[in-house]
């Protein structure tokens, strides 16, 4: 039993991530680098340092990190505003506990199975009415196999309603035991295309496809929701998105979900003190539309159940004259 | 799920009108809206007439039972006020001049009138006009009288000079302090409900004839029947007729208006007000309509018999009114269209009549012109039975087409409200406005009942006021309660006994230099010293309220309308009436921020020693100026709302103190007087004398609001909102009343019928979790834009991104700019 794992962040009623009130385990560490990655804290397992510099109140007002670096990886910057020297960096985290204002702040921490466990169980009051549960997110949570399974497997022994994120890039062995543990899997393809797939996420779909078609076969109760991000200039078109569905329309109990592209990790990129691969590159409008289009006329069945259409049937139940 | 985003409500309707198709929604609601339109921008205006005939016939009591002197004193006004029937109103009665008016109570203020109606056209804060030759009345005629006879000129000489130091400026005692504020001088009750039931099946011929019956059964030579019940029971039956009275001379007025009238629509409208007005409320009324006017006609003349805290609340409308509704559906006689057609007749009646606070202590605790004359729908009914019914589907839907304020609706909910009835809730509260506020039956029901109520009784509880429950006919307590700054109690623990705002006077207890402090535990029984001495002064006033307040107000309508007021024949306004349960309460404001600020203190002055308490005061005297690094350490510690048990259990170790103080003292009282969080907007001018905290708040600017987190400091969402207000309960005391909680939500966050339901399991959560109230506001775009110049005030501010959800104020600028830009884009 792996007792303690890497864990980024626990984030308290989430909604989006599987069904009812949920409490998302975010597990660091991940086999994939996606040029789109909104979370770029998830990708190294160990803890990172991370730097906002709107936070800083200057080293004229505040030396307190400058006091505890040992490594000299602290310098006065723009607007004598902290600047980190990341090749110096030891990455030792002192300067987080020092910094008033969080402008210097951990990514990551260790933490036990059943540390986490009771954090996910406080909200258990709200899962109760809302069928929700714990999720585990990342990062790819099977990118620690061990500490994910025994997660899982706790949060099932204490009744709790599990869902799990994953790339599909992983070892079957874990997928298939993790899966036996789970109610929902959310599942990303990414793209059909194998190179494109290697040259926008730094690996092959090959792994990850056969992943999908063995854990269908073998847990063909287990609901899936298969999601894709639509990425502009990756897999933003049509054709790239039918070869998707048309790959998973055979599969039974299987959902499909789009998720638009995003720019919100971006500044996240730079607290770590990286590029953004994306830049500026934005979504078109127009092509989401066709998107979404294509998915309504074409694989309805696939659909996960539309707010807009729900939302009207419940305007209705509610007597409302529009 | 993902796919595409949808629109609220109020966002289709936003954007209709952007382009010029409001109108729309005005279709089937053109008279509500031309009654609306026609108020709407106006300045509002003070109407002497209810002030003036109410003088003039307390002149003519003197020394005659108060009771009776009211009730003539109603009845005068009920014969030469002016009557009026509004363009297009279906329900009528108005206690003023058209338009949006005030009325004065100078039985509270008269004394200072003169002065007040001089500045009340240009304070700042709810002026209103007064007419030249009006204003004359009040000085010539009005404010002499009272001088020397209000509730509050008695009440200054009455307290002890030490308990007078917290409470008024020691120069004037028209001057609050906003420390241990009394509540009672600037309005004559707390908020109340009537039973109108009681109104609407028996009607005032039948109380009437009840009261002489009364009379008759008297026994002739006994003193007390003679000296008390005798007058009591006149008056109750003076102010039977005075209401009749009243509705008649508009029964009068609407055929008058009718022979005139060249529409025929209005004509035969005019009619039918004539013949329902000349029914009701002397008798019992038959249909819907003759139940609202009749409705109407009691709580229009229950402002006129008094201020009623908040002004006075509506019951359980979809309740009494049910009967009516389903007779006349079931006959054929009405639609659900007319039945939301007289409800918001109603609702722009209300509107226009705004609650005046003359004090400058009143108008800074109900800023703006708000009032709450809450409505309630739903609960349970008196067998234990779920009570929702059609008519509160109507409510609600009134409340999501047709844009105001009024009434404040409040819905009860237990935890097998129906799934259609949450679901209606929640897509009301969608249209972000922030209505229907939800009580809670699971936490009242059983408070009441420990309070001595029946199940039957405490199963009907009405709400009243912004979040209380009232029994109508068990209830007895009426008088204004204190208003305790707790911010200032921890001020005084850093000053000993001091405040930075009235600079060297001793107002509190020397309870030693803080920066001879070794321990935590030093600092924080010091801080309970002035806790506790608060909760006394504040118990010394309503000793003294309580026996004053009997001598000053009487409500013969409130207590015709009450069973057991009825039955002792004692004015609701007496200290004691046999058989009825008092239940006032105390309030603690700044709940938040002295929780947080003790947290701050117990981790980095004594624990991890970061700061010394030496430092801390520099720091807190310069209002953190030049010390920005100091003011980001406290606001980074464990903070209430959180879920975090280090700063909950401060919280919880606070409100226990204070319930072991009621529980002790209360009794002596006679009143049950239980702790409240409950702000309304008074943690904005109590924040105004405090100086900065040591949760990083600067100085003189807000509290933390009722038992909310402080503002911003909410970090981990709304679940541990909810969790850290269930966990600083001390579930064990009785003694705990009202607990107000607003919780913020994005319209994307609750969009869609997924965010319907998730919104319906956060509320069947909160309902579980047996708290008191909640409130939420959905935000819009405003708000966000607000937010990004103000970070520090919306922490806590969810937003909902494509698939995941981010604090706002984590954003950068230009993806702040990206969604705020997003939004302005779905709106359109």
């Amino acid at each position: 039993m792996k007792n303690s794992g890497s864990v980024f962040n626990i984030q308290k009623y989430s909604v989006h991530d599987g069904p009812g009130i949920r409490t998302v385990v975010f597990l660091k560490g991940c086999p994939l680098r996606c040029r789109w990655c909104s979370n770029p804290e998830s990708q190294k397992p160990q803890p990172q340092l991370a730097y906002n510099r709107n936070k800083c109140l200057t080293l004229e007002h505040c030396v307190r990190c400058l006091e505890v670096c040992t490594a000299g990886a602290i310098k006065s910057g723009e607007g004598n505003r902290v600047q980190i020297d990341r090749e110096t960096c030891s990455e030792c985290l002192l300067c987080t506990k020092a910094c008033p204002p969080l402008a210097l702040n951990p990514y990551g921490e260790t933490m036990t199975v059943d540390q986490v466990i009771r954090k996910v169980e406080e909200d258990s009051a709200f899962y109760s009415r809302s069928g929700g549960g714990m999720t585990l997110g990342g990062g790819e949570p099977l990118h620690q196999p061990e500490f994910a399974i025994d997660l899982l497997r706790e949060a099932r022994r204490r009744r709790l309603n599990t869902a799990m994120e994953t790339c599909g890039f992983c070892r079957w062995e874990d997928l298939q035991t993790a899966a036996g543990y789970l109610q929902t899997l959310l599942y990303d393809i990414k793209s059909m295309d194998a190179e494109k797939h290697k040259a926008f996420t730094g690996v092959s779909n090959e792994l990850i496809l056969e992943n999908l078609n063995r854990v269908r076969e073998a847990l063909p109760k287990l609901s899936i929701l298969v999601r894709t991000p639509i990425v502009p200039g990756f897999n933003d078109s049509v054709e790239d998105v039918r070869a998707i569905l048309q790959h998973i329309q055979g599969l039974p109990n299987v959902r499909f979900e789009a998720l638009d592209y995003h720019r919100m990790g971006k500044p996240k990129y730079e607290y770590l003190g990286l590029e953004f691969p994306m830049g500026d590159q934005m979504l078109e409008a127009e092509r989401i539309k066709q998107i979404r289009a294509l998915i309504r006329s074409e694989f309805p069945h696939l659909c996960a159940p539309s707010s807009t259409e729900k939302g009207q049937s419940r305007k209705s139940a509610a007597g409302r004259q529009t | 799920m993902e796919c595409c985003d949808v629109l609220s409500p109020q966002e289709e309707r936003l954007k209709e009108e952007m382009l010029g198709r409001g109108a729309k929604f005005e279709k089937g609601r053109e008279r509500v809206f031309s009654i609306l339109k026609g108020f709407q921008m106006q300045r509002p205006r003070i109407d002497i007439e209810r002030a003036k005939y109410f003088t003039e016939s307390m002149r003519q009591t003197e020394g005659q039972h108060l009771t009776l002197r009211w009730a003539k004193a109603l009845k005068n006004i009920a014969e030469k006020m002016t009557v009026y029937i509004d363009d297009h109103q279906l329900i009528v009665g108005r206690s003023g001049q058209p338009g949006r008016y005030g009325i004065l109570y100078p039985e509270l203020d008269g004394d200072f009138l003169d002065m007040a109606v001089q500045q009340l056209s240009t304070r700042t804060q709810s002026p209103f006009d007064i007419a030249a030759k009006d204003a004359q009345v009040v000085i010539d005629e009005i404010a002499p009288y009272w001088k020397g006879k209000t509730f509050h000129e008695a009440l200054a000489v009455a307290l002890p000079e030490e308990t007078a130091r917290y409470t008024f400026n020691p120069e004037d005692p028209l001057m609050s302090r906003f420390i241990v504020n009394e509540t009672s001088s600037f309005r004559s009750s707390l908020q109340w409900v009537h039973d109108y039931e009681k109104a609407l099946k028996k009607g005032f011929k039948r109380l009437r004839s009840e009261a002489e019956e009364r009379l008759q059964g008297l026994d002739p030579f006994s003193p007390v029947d003679n000296v008390e019940k005798k007058p009591f029971l006149e008056a109750i039956i003076t102010l039977c007729d005075a209401i009749v009275i009243w509705a008649k001379r508009h029964s009068r007025l609407a055929a008058e208006m009718a022979v005139t009238e060249n529409n025929p629509r209005r004509k035969a409208e005019l009619l039918e007000i004539a013949r329902i007005c000349d029914k009701v409320p002397e008798q019992p009324a038959e249909t819907f309509h003759e139940a609202m006017q009749s409705q109407w006609f009691v709580q229009m003349f229950s402002r006129i018999e008094q201020k009623t805290g908040t002004i006075i609340s509506n019951g359980r409308m979809d309740q009494y009114l049910y009967p009516y509704f389903k007779k006349d559906v079931e006959e054929g006689r009405i639609t659900e269209e007319r039945v939301i057609e007289l409800m918001e007749c109603m609702w722009v009646a209300m509107a226009q009549f705004l609650d005046l606070y003359i004090s400058p202590a009143g108008g800074a605790i109900n800023e703006g012109y708000a009032h709450w004359e809450a409505v309630t729908i739903g609960g349970q009914t008196k067998n234990g039975y779920d009570a929702t019914n059609e008519l509160s589907y109507l409510f609600l839907q009134s409340k999501r087409e047709f844009p105001t304020h009024y009434p404040d609706l409040a819905a009860r909910v237990h935890t097998r409200s129906p799934e259609r009835y949450l679901a209606e809730i929640a897509e009301t509260i969608k249209e972000g406005s922030g209505f229907p506020k939800l009580i809670n039956d699971e936490e009242i029901v059983p408070l009441l009942l420990s309070k001595g109520a029946t199940f039957e009784e405490a199963l009907d509880y009405a709400v009243s006021g912004c979040a209380e429950a009232r029994m109508p006919n068990r209830d007895t307590y009426t008088s204004g309660c204190a208003y305790i700054n707790f911010a200032a109690a921890l001020e005084m623990t850093l000053y000993s006994g001091k405040m930075k705002k009235y600079g060297d006077e001793q107002i509190g207890m020397q309870t030693g230099d803080p920066r001879s402090f070794q321990t935590w535990e030093e600092f924080y029984n010091a801080y309970l010293a002035h806790q506790t001495d608060y909760i006394k002064q504040a118990f010394i006033q309503q000793h003294h309220i309580i026996r004053l307040r009997a001598q000053h107000f009487a409500v013969p309508l409130g207590s015709a309308l009450h069973d057991l007021c009825m039955e002792s024949c004692l004015d609701l306004h007496q200290p004691k009436i046999p058989g009825g349960i008092d239940m006032g309460y105390f309030e603690f404001i700044g709940y938040g921020t002295v929780v947080d600020s003790l947290s701050a203190i117990k981790k980095l002055v004594f624990e991890e020693k970061k700061l010394t308490m030496s430092e801390l005061l520099y720091a807190l005297q310069n209002n953190f100026e030049g010390k920005e690094d100091v003011r980001q350490l406290l606001m980074n510690v464990p903070c209430y709302g959180n879920n975090d048990p280090y700063a909950d259990s401060i919280g919880k170790a606070l409100d226990r103190a204070a319930l072991e103080f009621t529980h002790k003292y209360s009794k002596e009282l006679g009143v049950h007087l239980d702790l409240r969080l409950v702000p309304f907007t008074s943690h904005v001018p109590f924040g105004k004398v405090v100086s900065a905290t040591p949760n990083g708040r600067k100085a003189w600017t807000p509290l933390s609001d009722g038992s909310s987190a402080s503002q911003g400091s909410d970090k981990n969402g709304p679940t541990a909102v909810l969790l850290s207000n269930f966990t600083t309960k001390n579930l064990d005391y009785r003694e705990r009343a009202a607990r107000l909680l607003n919780i913020k939500f994005t319209p994307k966050c609750v969009a869609g019928e997924e965010g319907t339901d998730k919104l319906v399991s956060f509320i069947r959560t909160w309902c579980d979790l047996k708290l008191w109230h909640v409130q939420f506001n959905i935000i819009n775009k405003q708000t966000l834009i607000s937010a990004q110049k103000n970070p520090e005030k919306y922490r806590g501010l969810i937003v909902r991104i494509a698939g995941y959800s981010a604090y706002f104020v984590d954003l950068s600028p230009d993806l702040q700019n990206d969604l705020i830009a997003r939004t302005g884009h779905d709106q359109l």
